[in-house]
């Protein structure tokens, strides 16, 4: 499943991630590697960006760079 | 001086939102200076950092950054500093690494980069509070001992473990500690060697070995935009080495990330003791299922927007009026010293006090507008804001991070503008920049605050005054939209959209002590840039509204006067006002700026403008502020008054075309005023503006920028005026 449909409730691990993707890239040298666990904590008004956690970190991505990563539910 | 060639030389470096501003603070004290890093414009904060009574070193507080993967200036300029690039600058003698306990694998991150470029190195644990009540435990002996430098727990923001942090910089200093470096695999090594024959054996470039692994690991680094081989071979060299290290089973995208992790979780097993009643959400999570709240979240948006704006109208009254009537003290005590030297009287008092005046009595508005800004930006609402609103930027290329340049530029485009320099993207950036002037500056205030309380305070009474002024500050941004559209339509055709990420850090409640530090910053920052600026307008202006005063004008006045009243010459006091105040008039239609006022009016003729609101535009291209003591002049009360003045309301008033098809009607109405204030909302009447974007982009920009502005202005205000004549 891409991190960019995931639901508010759920905990999640990410499988995959494309690293030709700069913000993607960005995010894994925050930490955000196949493994990591990741929730969605909020959406913004207008549906995009959206906000994840991950390793007590708070995110904003948008939803066309968070479809680059892959997760699955835990 | 040899003493300070002597000096010590540390670096303060952390990633953002960790601390690291606070602890630059604590450390240095008031005892620090700002400047720009030579050719770029990047802010450079540089402080003195007592260690002990003997040794005081040169701090530099370093751009927060998450990496050292030279994508913005932010980072290049890190990384080149760290590496002794830097125009004139050695490498750093020590590298502070500012350090959240909280998030202590991803700043390990940066520490880990830092570490490979070969710098001696102490860690602050910061936050360390914070920690404690959340029940982390962090075994600090431990992670000195594998880390192999010094690692010193610190609560920045109340100035804890500062001692501490300079004991163990001062001994660090002596015995340079060297964090542990990865040992990369055979596939890195390899790819690193050729990159340092290719680089630094054959074509001499100087480069460390953290900066040939920027050069392999971060796709197009800017580090390659400084050495002196040709880039298109830069280029073929690096593509070969990430090529080769694909070729070796590493993504090299992806490598660094992966590597630098495997590395440091085995540092960090056993340090972090996480308690059992750790809670699952933070209270900063609890707050954002509100501030971040589809509804919710923008209403309170929107009110606290309000909010801000409504208290720069109402609170800074009382202090305005206390300068107000302190210049009015000074300038009649001036008078009355000088009365033997009319010209010297005039200067003094209309130009020099006058124009000290006009940019003092911006203080109390510029500081509450700042103080609400720094609240807004050191609680952490600052990025909740941006991420609320990023969406509504993606549509013109712009990202949610261009919301606090832009709204910092509602209190200065100057600062606003230099805040752009967080945003990654050279393009948006370059948007941003571009259209930041259009947002309406705290400079435009009084010219507002000055035409609502005359026309539209009292016929609509003040809530219609407040929302008037509201509006107004919306009126850029109507233009600001599709021009940045435009913009990113043309300079960005072609390129995909500019990647966005941004942390929502943990709120903080601010500390008074840095909200102190911040708006003392910005005031000196107003009165030391702008302060100057506008004082020398005030001065010139006044020159060219007093001078050439040719002679015989007074006596032709006076035989004018004459004439009309048959002879007599009134000695009642109100006609020799009169009679002065009509002098006063004639010199100023012969003044050099009456006489260009008068020659451009036509221009601005359809815009409502008499040849008194032309010179008042004209003169206030330099500086917009100086309109108000402009029309104190014009109007023959001197140049002190302010946007408060009830004189110049009733100038205006009385204010009457003098020829043409109107002779004879009042110059201001509601139309003439709304007319006037969108011109000052929309055109770029700041030579300092102009300058700073010369600075940050180039001349053409800056001048393309303001000619466009001014010729956007000009169309809006004629379009406003007739329109609003029309209706009223």
């Amino acid at each position: 499943m891409q991190l960019s449909k995931i639901k508010k409730d759920g905990k999640f691990r990410v499988t995959q991630v494309n690293p030709a993707n700069e913000c993607v890239c960005r995010l894994m040298s925050l930490g955000l590697l196949p493994g990591q666990e990741i929730r969605l904590t909020h959406e913004a008004p207008l549906r995009d960006p959206i906000a994840v956690c991950f390793e007590g970190c708070h995110m904003s991505v948008r939803r066309c760079d968070a479809a680059e990563v892959e997760v699955e539910a835990i | 001086m040899p003493e300070s060639k002597m000096r010590y030389r540390v670096a303060l470096i952390g990633n953002p939102n960790t601390g690291k501003t606070s602890l630059f603070n604590a450390l240095t004290g008031l005892k620090q200076r700002v400047g720009n890093y030579s050719g770029v414009t990047v802010e450079k904060k540089v402080g003195e950092w007592v260690l002990d009574e003997k040794q005081t070193v040169e701090l530099i507080d370093l751009p927060g950054t998450y990496s050292l993967s030279a994508k913005s200036i932010d980072e290049r300029i890190t990384v080149d500093i760290l590496g002794g690039h830097a125009a004139g600058q050695a490498v750093p003698d020590l590298v502070v690494v500012v350090v959240d306990v909280e998030n202590l694998q991803r700043n390990l991150y940066l520490a880990s980069q830092v570490a490979d470029l070969d710098v001696p190195m102490v860690i602050a644990l910061n936050c360390w509070d914070v920690a404690e009540r959340k029940g982390l435990k962090i075994d600090c002996a431990l992670l000195q001992q594998r880390l192999g430098v010094p690692v010193v727990p610190t609560v920045a923001n109340r100035r804890r473990g500062t001692s501490e942090l300079s004991a163990a910089a001062l001994s660090a200093l002596e015995a340079r500690p060297k964090m542990v470096r990865p040992s990369w695999p055979e596939p890195v090594k390899k790819c690193l060697e050729q990159l340092r024959i290719n680089l630094v054996e054959q074509n001499g470039e100087k480069l460390k070995e953290g900066e040939l692994m920027r050069l392999l690991f971060d796709h197009q680094s800017a580090v390659a935009e400084r050495l002196h081989t040709p880039s298109h071979e830069t280029e073929s060299i690096i593509k070969t080495a990430r090529e080769q290290l694909r070729f070796g089973g590493f993504n090299p995208d992806a490598a660094e990330s992966l590597l630098r992790y495997r590395f440091l979780n085995p540092l960090l097993m056993d340090i972090i003791e996480r308690q059992a009643h750790l809670k699952k959400r933070s209270r900063s999570e609890g707050i954002d299922q509100i501030l971040l709240h589809r509804f919710w979240g923008l209403s309170v948006f929107v009110g606290m927007m309000y909010v801000v704006f409504q208290a720069v109208y109402s609170w800074a009254g009382p202090f305005m009026a206390l300068i107000e009537g302190a210049t009015e003290w000074l300038q009649n005590f001036a008078a009355g010293l000088l009365t033997s030297t009319p010209t010297l009287q005039s200067l003094v008092v209309d130009g020099i006090i006058g124009g000290v005046g006009a940019f003092v009595i911006f203080l109390p508005q510029i500081l509450i507008l700042f103080l609400f800004i720094a609240l807004l930006e050191e609680s952490g609402y600052m990025s909740r804001a941006a991420f609320l609103m990023d969406k509504l930027f993606q549509w013109c290329g712009l990202n949610g991070k261009s919301f606090v340049p832009l709204l910092s530029s509602y209190a200065c485009a100057i600062p606003g503008i230099m805040a752009t320099r967080t945003i990654g993207d050279p393009k948006t950036r370059m948007i941003t920049i571009l259209i930041a002037p259009l947002m309406s500056c705290s400079a435009r205030l009084p010219v507002y605050l000055l035409l609502i309380g005359a026309f539209v305070e009292p016929v609509y009474g003040p809530s219609v005054a407040g929302a008037t002024l509201f509006a107004m500050h919306f009126v850029g941004v109507l233009v600001a939209a599709p021009l940045a559209w435009a913009l990113n339509k043309t300079l960005n055709r072609g390129r995909p959209p500019h990647p966005f990420i941004m942390e929502l850090p943990p709120y903080r409640v601010p500390r008074f002590r840095s909200l102190l530090l911040r708006i003392h910053e910005s005031g000196k920052d107003f009165v030391v840039r702008a302060g100057t600026v506008i004082f020398a307008m005030t001065v010139v202006i006044w020159a060219l509204l007093y001078f050439p005063r040719p002679a015989g004008i007074e006596q032709e006045v006076i035989a004018n006067y004459q004439a009309e009243r048959a002879g007599i010459l009134d000695s009642k006091p109100e006609a020799v006002e009169e009679l002065s105040r009509r002098v006063d008039a004639a010199y100023l239609e012969q003044s050099y700026m009456g006489r260009f006022g008068k020659l451009v009016q036509p221009v601005f003729a359809p815009a409502g403008y008499d040849w008194k609101i032309t010179v008042g535009v004209i003169a206030s291209f330099p500086a917009r502020e100086v309109i108000i003591s402009t029309l104190g002049i014009i109007y023959a009360l001197g140049g002190e008054v302010d946007e408060e003045s009830k004189d110049l309301r009733q100038a205006f008033a009385n204010a009457r075309w003098e020829s043409g098809p109107r002779r004879g009607e009042p110059v201001f109405n509601l139309a003439v005023a709304l007319s006037l204030m969108v011109f000052f909302a929309l055109c770029m009447q700041c030579g300092a503006t102009v300058a700073i974007i010369a600075k940050e982009l180039n001349w053409t920009w800056a001048l393309s920028s303001f000619f466009g502005l001014t010729a956007i202005a000009w169309a809006a205000a004629v379009a406003v005026y007739q329109i609003t004549f029309q209706l009223i």
